[in-house]
């Protein structure tokens, strides 16, 4: 156990931060903020690629691929260098977090080159569609069909949920290669482009507000996809999702800790009841950094525990969504106000989060819905990390 | 920061939870609850491993790692009161066999000619009636007392193993030589520290009782805990269980290391514990139904000894009201 890292972890973060600090877009270049997942305004784009282009976009990657071959300890303290200066990572998070991770685990070598980079180089954004109308929390129950006819394949069916599809250049597509095999077993992952005739794209607005338009409802009418856009093989599509899953779920509890800490920071606290949340959110937040960085070290000597990070997912996720909502309790008639910041923007940050106090709380439930409900996850402890039967 | 125990750390609990398992098994404790069995024995197996040597503060978390077996085994032994609360305010005290106690208040000082005259009653002393020694902190200093020199009376509390006195000074007179020059706020961050990690301990011994017991006992022709309702609840122990073991072992490794961080995370471990204590008994004795209910089920001294940590040395209320003041920012 140690309460701080090693020399060198430390000077790799040191180098990080005289690159934010040499390199970091000043505000009066930011002259749009972006509008849904997908949406990554000029300015945004090529401080993504400076980022690439250094290394510094995602530490794990070699240098191709936006990285430096760093390790798993490195990575997290420049996601941590990252937060502490609330600096968004990236304005396209499903593109870069899960969709070119996943075609760099799972694709050819022409996939990442002519997608993986490029998305990685904010060249060109992307969604990620999994969810289905009849398909959430069943992911593995969806229906969109996809028919292989000569080199490419067929696609007919519907995705909704998929966050910022209307600004996105390419959907990770989940679909039915093979109706007759048991669910998990025929399901493939095609990359399409959004802009192939018979995809239609329809946004729709958030609890938020109406201004609030990143969900999509997806539709696929005939629509011919190249068979060379089939990522990793027919119909082992199940293990890319619990691949592309698992990319985003090792660092993902540093996201709520995130919420937390704008929390810690955002929140003044009036009166004995306010302090005893505010203080509830301060455990939440050191047990979550505790456990996450022991699950780290766990991960990096390469005995990750997945289903651990259950644990996680659901501490950070229901920690974050009980300080909110004591936030905007707190607030009082103020709270109504909407869409009042609490807090200034800056450019760099997610704007998002740094809406109203209701906006925050409303937010938290995309923590405890998306990437597995709360309630899937408590499932997941129970049944995987404490051996209960299973109905 | 990275927070893991190293391989020697993972080795000296393998062998502590050895230990315990032989030395301390649940009869045991049943026998000291029915019958008042003697602990004396189980003490000098402790003594004789050098378990009551772990005093320096820099064997923090190893002691942890002992107090986290002891918590979960409801140890009958004086072991808590005396390497949490007496050895960090009697530093240098020595002869690690004998047990100790600490009087936290409730004692005055008076000067008196070269030495000192105690006098007053102090309650609910964790083991006030059956230490060795006592470590007796008042306004002029922390003062080491033979327990032949108090009167203590035990008294009936609901956890039937736990001892607590009150402790009566009447006119005990100390010189310099039983001055500690202890610093009483560094000794209650290791007091905390190890009440948290007890209660974690104990938690935890809930936790495996609970999940024995939804996987054996059947209803409506399933097992328990095939019940989603019965799975979610043990999923919620475990968080629980999980997020103030971490913290109790932060506040043991800014002990050990002596950061500065020390004082706001002991009492981060004693507010996450207690809040711990209260998930987990809750659905802890709700699972296990009317069997949980019992004198007979074992479930009982885990549950009592997590409930009375919540007594001790402030509730989970009062430590954060003192984070609340005292924690603006995160950093790690
Ligand atoms: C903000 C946001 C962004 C999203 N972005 C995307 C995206 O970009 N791409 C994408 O593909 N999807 C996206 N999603 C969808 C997300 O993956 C799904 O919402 C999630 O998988 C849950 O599915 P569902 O909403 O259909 O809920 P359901 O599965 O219908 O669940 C409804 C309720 O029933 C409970 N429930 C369901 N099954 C069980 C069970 N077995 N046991 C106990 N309780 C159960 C759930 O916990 C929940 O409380 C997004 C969702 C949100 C909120």
């Amino acid at each position: 156990m140690q309460l701080s890292f090693d020399a060198e972890v430390e000077d790799f973060r040191a180098e990080f931060a005289a690159f934010l600090d040499e390199h970091l877009p000043p505000a009066a270049e930011a002259d749009r903020a972006s509008q849904s997942s997908s949406d990554v305004p000029e300015w945004a784009r090529r401080w993504q690629r400076l980022q690439f282009d250094h290394g510094w976009l995602l530490p794990g990657n070699p240098p191709e691929y936006g990285g430096r071959d760093a390790t798993l300890v490195q990575q997290y303290v420049h996601l941590l260098e990252l937060s502490r200066r609330r600096i968004y990572h990236s304005f396209n998070p499903q593109g870069v977090g899960i969709v070119a991770a996943s075609l760099l685990s799972f694709g050819t070598e022409e996939q990442k080159r002519r997608w993986a980079v490029p998305i990685l180089r904010a060249e060109i954004t992307a969604s990620l569609g999994m969810s289905e109308p009849g398909a959430g929390s069943d992911l593995a129950s969806l229906r969109t069909r996809a028919v292989l006819d000569g080199d490419h394949f067929v696609v007919n069916g519907q995705k909704v949920w998929t966050s910022g599809a209307h600004d996105a250049d390419v959907l990770l597509t989940f679909v039915r290669t093979d109706p007759d095999a048991p669910k998990h077993k025929g399901i493939s992952v095609l990359l399409i482009p959004t802009a192939t005739p018979g995809v239609t794209r329809r946004p729709f607005a958030s609890i938020i507000g109406s201004h609030d338009v990143d969900f999509n409802e997806v539709f696929f009418e005939d629509v011919r996809v190249p068979a060379a856009n089939l990522v990793g093989p027919l119909n082992e599509g199940w293990r890319v999702a619990n691949g592309s899953l698992g990319h985003e779920r090792t660092l993902l509890w540093l996201s709520f800790g995130e919420r937390l800490d704008e929390f810690i920071r955002d929140f003044e606290p009036a009166g004995p009841l306010d302090e005893d949340a505010y203080a509830t959110a301060v455990l939440d937040a050191y047990a979550l950094r505790l456990l996450g960085s022991a699950a780290l070290a766990q991960a990096a000597r390469g005995e990750q525990d997945v289903a651990g990070l259950s644990v996680l997912k659901l501490l950070g996720s229901e920690a974050a969504q009980r300080a909110l909502e004591r936030a905007l309790s707190s607030a009082g008639p103020d709270g109504l106000a909407h869409p009042a910041l609490t807090a200034p923007y800056t450019h760099l940050q997610s704007e998002t989060m740094l809406g109203s106090w209701f906006e925050r709380y409303a937010r938290s439930f995309a923590g405890t819905i998306a990437g597995g409900t709360s309630e899937i996850q408590r499932t997941i402890v129970a049944e995987r990390v404490l051996g209960l039967p299973r109905r | 920061m990275l927070f893991e125990f190293d391989p020697d750390q993972r080795l000296w609990q393998g062998s502590v939870r050895e230990v315990v398992a032989k030395e301390c098994p649940p009869a045991l404790v049943r026998a000291v609850a029915d019958d008042g069995a003697d602990t004396v024995a189980l003490w000098k197996v402790y003594a004789g491993l050098g378990w009551t040597e772990l005093t320096d503060p820099a064997e923090a978390v190893e002691l942890a790692i002992v107090l986290e077996e002891l918590g979960r085994a409801t140890d009958p032994t004086p072991y808590l009161a005396t390497m949490t609360q007496f050895a960090p305010l009697a530093p240098g005290a020595g002869e690690p066999e004998r047990t100790g106690a600490a009087v936290l208040d409730g004692v005055t000082a008076r000067r008196d000619g070269r030495g000192w005259v105690l006098e007053g009653t102090a309650r609910h002393v964790l083991d006030g009636d059956r230490a060795d020694r006592l470590a007796v902190v008042t306004g002029e200093g922390v003062f080491v007392v033979d327990a032949a020199e108090v009167t203590a009376t035990r008294a009936a509390v609901f956890d039937p193993v736990l001892h607590v006195a009150d402790v009566a000074f009447g006119g005990v007179r100390v010189g310099q030589e039983q001055r500690t020059g202890a610093d009483p706020g560094r000794a209650r961050h290791i007091a905390l520290a190890g009440m948290a990690m007890t209660m974690v301990g104990a938690c935890r011994r809930i936790l495996d009782l609970t999940l024995e017991h939804v996987r054996t006992r059947h209803q409506f022709g399933a097992p328990i805990g095939s019940f989603q309702a019965v799975q979610h609840k043990a999923a919620d122990m475990h968080v629980a269980v999980e997020r103030a073991k971490a913290l109790a072992y932060f506040a043991a490794l800014t002990i050990a290391a002596d950061d500065p961080r020390r004082r706001v995370a002991a009492a981060m471990a004693k507010a996450a514990a207690g809040e711990c204590q209260s998930l987990v008994v809750r659905h802890g004795l709700q699972l296990f139904g009317a069997m949980g209910f019992t004198w007979e089920n074992d479930l009982q001294f885990a549950l009592k000894r997590a409930l009375a940590g919540e007594q001790l040395l402030g509730g989970a209320a009062e430590h954060r009201a003192l984070i609340a003041k005292e924690c603006h920012a995160v950093e790690l």
